[in-house]
């Protein structure tokens, strides 16, 4: 167990120093297309090959994860805030305001985003800079994807209302806002730490599925959203496992992000 | 037995009746009077409504969707009108509450320092030492380990015995005249039950307060209160000194619950009461809470 | 003697009748189509998968070699335009008779001109013949002659013929009765299509056989193109009528000798900037969009060969004007493509006061040059065109933001709010006769991309182009058509309201059962001689 939390600490480290320093790191810039070499093997030069537009593989990886584990990982803590502020606040308050505020939730759940999102990408200006695109992506998502995990909170907070504990923290004084985010909110941890680790990788993946409507990551910026759209055009009839290393990286993050947690702190 | 004593202001004086919506009434107009530094037991069967009354002297019935009127006479004063936010004051500082089942009680994802502080910190505005010290004085009083492994604790980590015993140092921690404890030694064996016993009425000695202590266990009740009062189907049927109750019965419902003893009861308490200031001094030394001037 | 001869003859009639039988009872030619065809009658008809069973079961008077880009006699074994277009006489061929055994003749014509130009039916092939209001009359002068009048002039009417498959106007089953190849024997909704053999066919091969050869076609109906990739790798289908870029190498991979490329096709690629006067842009950049100097820079600008080769992984061409060079008559030979010169660009650009600080361009008030160009997302090939212009745009210090919008909303953009800056967009085009882009080129149309719908032609030469467009369309006179279109070519060569960029290859794959099968670039590609494909005689056993 604990070798096993070295290696992924290690893991994390080196991905991510490597992401910082990915100007020093990173063979070519991430935009440059080397034209002669389209779709390119793996080579010395391009040490995973190149993309549809002779792009080095390898440092749009770089970049992309910087991009990408920057920005997800944002994007999902926003949203686990929000689900906990209003998924708590409707389980501790509850009667009418539990039913408002899961009716407003179901209601949220239930619109279609996708097209939505349509519109909202056709309110932006058509100029904006590529990195503020994706920002505004994350910012969405965040938004946006908080409702099913308040749904989740909200039903916690209400068990954990009618608890023995609680009881007795109200009446050694405690109450309101103060009772909700000292007593509840510490009790809401591993929900929310588990709503937070499936809401990464979602969004990670729902910007690449957003991408494909236009309102992701804009060329010539990669993310591992943008990466992933590559293996789109995978066919069984081609074998380019290398398109693979973004979503192995994924996978990898993920869970070493998952073994490097203390367990404590994933369950009480 | 000082009559001076017997004949002082309550400390709570019950008028109440209390009932949940759909359903016949919980208390119908219970009368009951706790005097200054006395343990008054509380009798009578599961259901009869004893965990109503302790919830609704604290105003807390609405939790379980209970209605009540009447009145509490609290140190002089109807706490019937007060505020949700003027009972939150009086809420674990003047009136507290050691109830049921000791682990379920404590928040099992604080250590039993951030909640021990945090029961502090509500009524008080102190320093970090300051903190620290009341609630090792309060640890100490319960005769708990009053070190930092201790307090690192997580309440899955605490035998049962020792759970109740911060519950009850939690509920002391502010030296509160009353004490309400509901049921606090049904969920322990029985040699952990009679230190928890000992430790309510030297706490009651030391801190000079008063506990209204509820139990369905005659035994245990005889033990430690001054007074028994004996509840049936939400009144108070009998209440007097604990051993004229036990040696002459006036109900007919005492008599049965007498009856069902196996063994006679050993009365223990009473005399204490005498020295009432001599108690404060000790438990003011003990504590060394800050609060003394309050 | 006598007795040997007969029986002599004997043997051979039940060889012959055998290896009919042979060859009859299991050909059967299997392709997919991409959707469920929306109707199957043939007046109707607009969708490609329709069109594909329009094509499979329609007798036309006259077909255009897909081959030759010619007409050909079909049920019409003659016919004469008027000189000034607006009627035109068939002579049609004789003792025809339709699958269901009804004969055809002329009331057939009169019958199916009246369902076509019928207002209440909307029928788009019979939008293509209306030129004007007012009443089509179709006279029937005998059994085998007929004449149709058109209100006025309709500049290449005898090729829109082709579109018309004739309907019997006597037959119980209506537009299931057919003069085609084949009539549809059974309709699988949304699984497949079942096409047999026309008994009635009038056409027999050189040797007095009658066609088509192959007994039935099944179109199965496949959205998924690596699906449809697949089967005919395993040879459960015969061809794939349009293969794109990637999959014909990934093809040529797997399946070598299945693919062929017909050549270049007549789509291209395009991309404009938005000189709509009413637009929301700054003055600036609509002052930058007006200017031909700016245009040409940006044209100038592009690798057109980089995209042929990377993009389309060369199967492209550089694209020179509106007329593909796919299209043998109209193609104006003498222009080129744009070459790759930045140097020309900053050139051009410095003549408008543009100039290059720092890396940055500049316009003559100091604007940093940055714009946007959106392209219909989902479109691979177009995003990655996009990203690579961006780069070479950013040679010349340009900056150029990518945005990919779903189509509605793109549509949007360009035709109603005009809220855009510069589109990328391509144009399908299957009609070789110029007059078919009227309803771009005229400065009037709604599909005058860069500014529509003007009241007066905003500029020079885009009256030129309204009066070039006009003078061909109003002559029959090919030469002087030839002319025309020539010099519009050529203005807008100059001009670059449409900066070309590509006109895509046209690419087929057949599997090696199909015999005489010759893809070319026009529509159907594959199967535009259905009645000569024949199939491998050991397929014919195997199904």
């Amino acid at each position: 167990m604990k070798v096993a939390r070295i290696t992924a600490l290690a893991f994390l480290v080196v991905v991510s120093a490597a992401c910082l320093f990915a100007d020093f790191v990173a063979p070519a810039p991430y935009a440059r297309q080397f034209r002669d070499v389209p779709d390119a093997a793996p080579s010395h030069q391009h040490l995973l090959g190149t993309d549809s537009l002779g792009r080095d593989r390898f440092s749009r990886v770089l970049y992309g994860t910087r991009v990408s584990l920057l920005l997800a990982p944002a994007a999902a803590l926003l949203a686990s805030i929000l689900a906990a502020l209003i998924g708590g606040t409707a389980g501790f308050v509850g009667g009418w305001l539990e039913r408002c505020v899961m009716a407003a939730t179901d209601l949220f759940l239930s619109l279609p985003w996708l097209f939505l999102l349509i519109t909202v990408r056709a309110l932006l200006p058509l100029n904006t800079a590529p990195f503020t695109s994706v920002l505004i992506t994350f910012a969405l998502l965040g938004c946006l994807g908080w409702a099913a995990a308040a749904r989740v909170i909200c039903a916690d907070a209400r068990t954990f209302c009618q608890s023995d504990f609680i009881l007795r923290a109200r009446a050694s004084g405690s109450g309101g806002f103060r009772l909700l985010w000292r007593h509840i909110v510490p009790n809401l941890k591993p929900v929310l730490y588990a709503q937070f680790w499936i809401a990464v990788p979602v969004f990670i993946l729902a910007e690449a599925n957003l991408g494909a409507l236009g309102l992701g990551v804009a060329e010539p910026l990669p993310s591992w959203g943008s990466l992933l759209r590559e293996l789109e055009s995978f066919s069984p009839l081609s074998s380019q496992p290398w398109q693979f290393v973004p979503l192995v990286l994924l996978i990898a993050v993920v869970s070493c992000f998952h073994l490097a947690m203390k367990k404590q702190e994933l369950s009480v | 037995m000082p009559e001076l004593l017997m004949n002082a202001q309550p400390v709570l004086s019950l008028r109440l009746s209390a009932s949940y919506p759909g359903r016949p009434a919980v208390l119908r107009d219970l009368a009951l009077d706790v005097r200054p530094r006395e343990i008054l037991g509380l009798v009578g069967q599961s259901g009869c409504g004893k965990s109503t009354m302790a919830l609704a002297i604290l105003k807390l019935l609405f939790l379980k969707g209970g209605k009540m009127s009447g009145s509490i006479q609290f140190n002089g004063r109807d706490l019937l009108p007060l505020k949700e936010k003027e009972m939150r004051g009086l809420r674990g500082k003047e009136i507290a509450l050691v109830s049921q089942s000791p682990i379920s009680s404590l928040n099992p994802a604080l250590r039993i320092r951030t909640q021990m502080e945090e029961a502090w910190n509500i009524h008080r505005r102190t320093t970090r030492e300051e903190c620290t010290r009341a609630v090792l004085g309060a640890l100490e009083s319960v005769s708990l380990p009053a070190d930092e492994t201790f307090l690192r604790q997580y309440p899955a980590q605490l035998s049962v015995g020792q759970a109740q015993r911060v519950l009850i140092a939690m509920a002391v921690l502010h030296r509160p005249p009353l004490l309400i404890a509901d049921e606090p030694t049904s969920a322990l064996d029985i040699i952990i039950q009679s230190e928890v016993l000992e430790l309510f009425s030297s706490l009651s000695r030391k801190l000079g307060m008063s506990i209204l202590y509820i139990s369905h266990d005659l035994l245990s009740v005889a033990k430690i209160s001054h007074r028994v009062a004996v509840m049936s189907q939400g009144e108070i049927v009998e209440c007097r000194k604990t051993a004229e109750l036990f040696t002459n019965p006036l109900h007919a419902y005492t008599r049965k619950l007498i009856a069902a003893l196996p063994v006679a009861p050993a009365f223990s308490s009473g005399e204490t009461l005498v020295y009432p200031e001599h108690a404060t001094m000790i438990a003011g030394a003990e504590l060394k809470t800050p609060n003394l001037t309050m | 003697m006598r007795q040997r001869l007969v029986r002599l003859g004997v043997l051979l009639l039940f060889v012959a009748v055998t290896g009919a039988a042979f060859a009859q009872s299991g050909s059967q030619l299997r392709f997919c189509l991409h959707s469920e065809p929306k109707t199957l009658n043939p007046v109707l008809m607009a969708d490609e998968s329709s069109e594909t069973v329009r094509y499979l079961t329609g007798g036309v008077l006259m077909r255009l070699n897909r081959l030759t880009q010619q007409l050909e006699p079909e049920l019409a074994t003659s016919w004469k335009v008027s000189e000034e277009g607006k009627t035109i006489s068939f002579k049609l061929r004789a003792g025809v008779h339709f699958s269901d055994g009804t004969a055809f003749s002329a009331d057939d014509v009169a019958y199916t001109m009246q369902q076509l130009m019928d207002p209440a039916l909307h029928s788009p092939t019979g939008d293509s013949f209306r030129s004007a209001e007012g009443k089509v009359i179709t006279k029937v002068e005998a059994k085998d002659r007929v004449t149709v009048i058109f209100p006025a002039p309709v500049v290449g009417l005898d090729k829109l013929f082709d579109q018309v498959a004739i309907m019997s106007a006597s037959s119980p089953k209506k537009e299931m009765a057919v003069l085609g190849p084949y009539y549809v024997a059974e309709n699988k909704a949304g699984s497949y299509l079942l096409l047999k053999r026309n008994p009635n066919y009038w056409k027999h091969d050189a040797a007095g056989v009658q066609l088509p050869y192959i007994n039935s076609v099944r179109l199965d109906i496949q959205q998924n193109r690596d699906v449809e990739m697949l089967r005919l790798v395993r040879g459960e289908i015969d061809f794939i009528n349009a293969v794109d870029p990637e999959y014909f190498d990934k093809l040529a991979a797997q399946a070598p000798g299945t693919v062929t490329e017909a050549g270049v096709s007549l789509d291209s690629e395009q991309m404009w900037f938005n000189q709509v006067a009413s637009s929301p842009l700054p003055a600036y950049k609509k002052a930058w969009f007006t200017s031909t100097n700016f245009r040409r820079a940006i044209s100038n600008s592009i690798n057109r060969e980089d995209l042929a080769r990377v993009v389309f992984r060369g199967h492209a061409q550089p694209a020179v004007s509106w007329v593909s060079p796919a299209n043998k008559v109209w193609f104006n030979a003498k222009l080129q493509p744009h070459a790759f010169d930045q140097k020309a660009a900053l050139q051009m650009l410095a003549n408008d006061g543009f100039r290059l600080q720092n890396g940055v361009l500049r316009d003559r008030e100091g604007h940093a040059v940055e714009f946007s160009i959106i392209t219909n997302a989902g479109n691979k090939y177009r995003e990655r065109m996009a990203t690579m212009i961006q780069q070479d745009l950013a040679g010349i210090g340009i900056r150029l933001n990518v945005v990919t919008l779903d189509f509605p909303s793109l549509i949007e953009r360009i035709t109603r709010t005009f809220d855009y800056e510069a589109s990328l967009l391509g144009l399908v085009n299957n009609d070789l006769d110029p007059n078919s882009q009227m309803n771009v080129w005229l400065s009037s149309a709604e599909q005058h991309q860069w500014n529509p719908e003007q009241k007066t032609p905003a500029t020079t030469w885009e009256a030129e182009i309204d009066k070039l467009m006009r003078a061909q369309a109003s002559t029959l006179d090919q030469k002087k058509r030839k002319q025309a279109v020539d010099r519009v070519q050529e203005i807008v060569w100059q001009q670059e309201p449409f900066i070309y960029l590509v006109n895509k290859n046209a690419m087929s794959a057949v599997s090696k059962n199909l015999r005489n099968a010759h893809p070319v670039v026009l529509r159907p590609q594959v199967y535009w001689n259905i009645d000569q494909l024949s199939l491998g005689s050991e397929v014919a056993q195997n199904r």
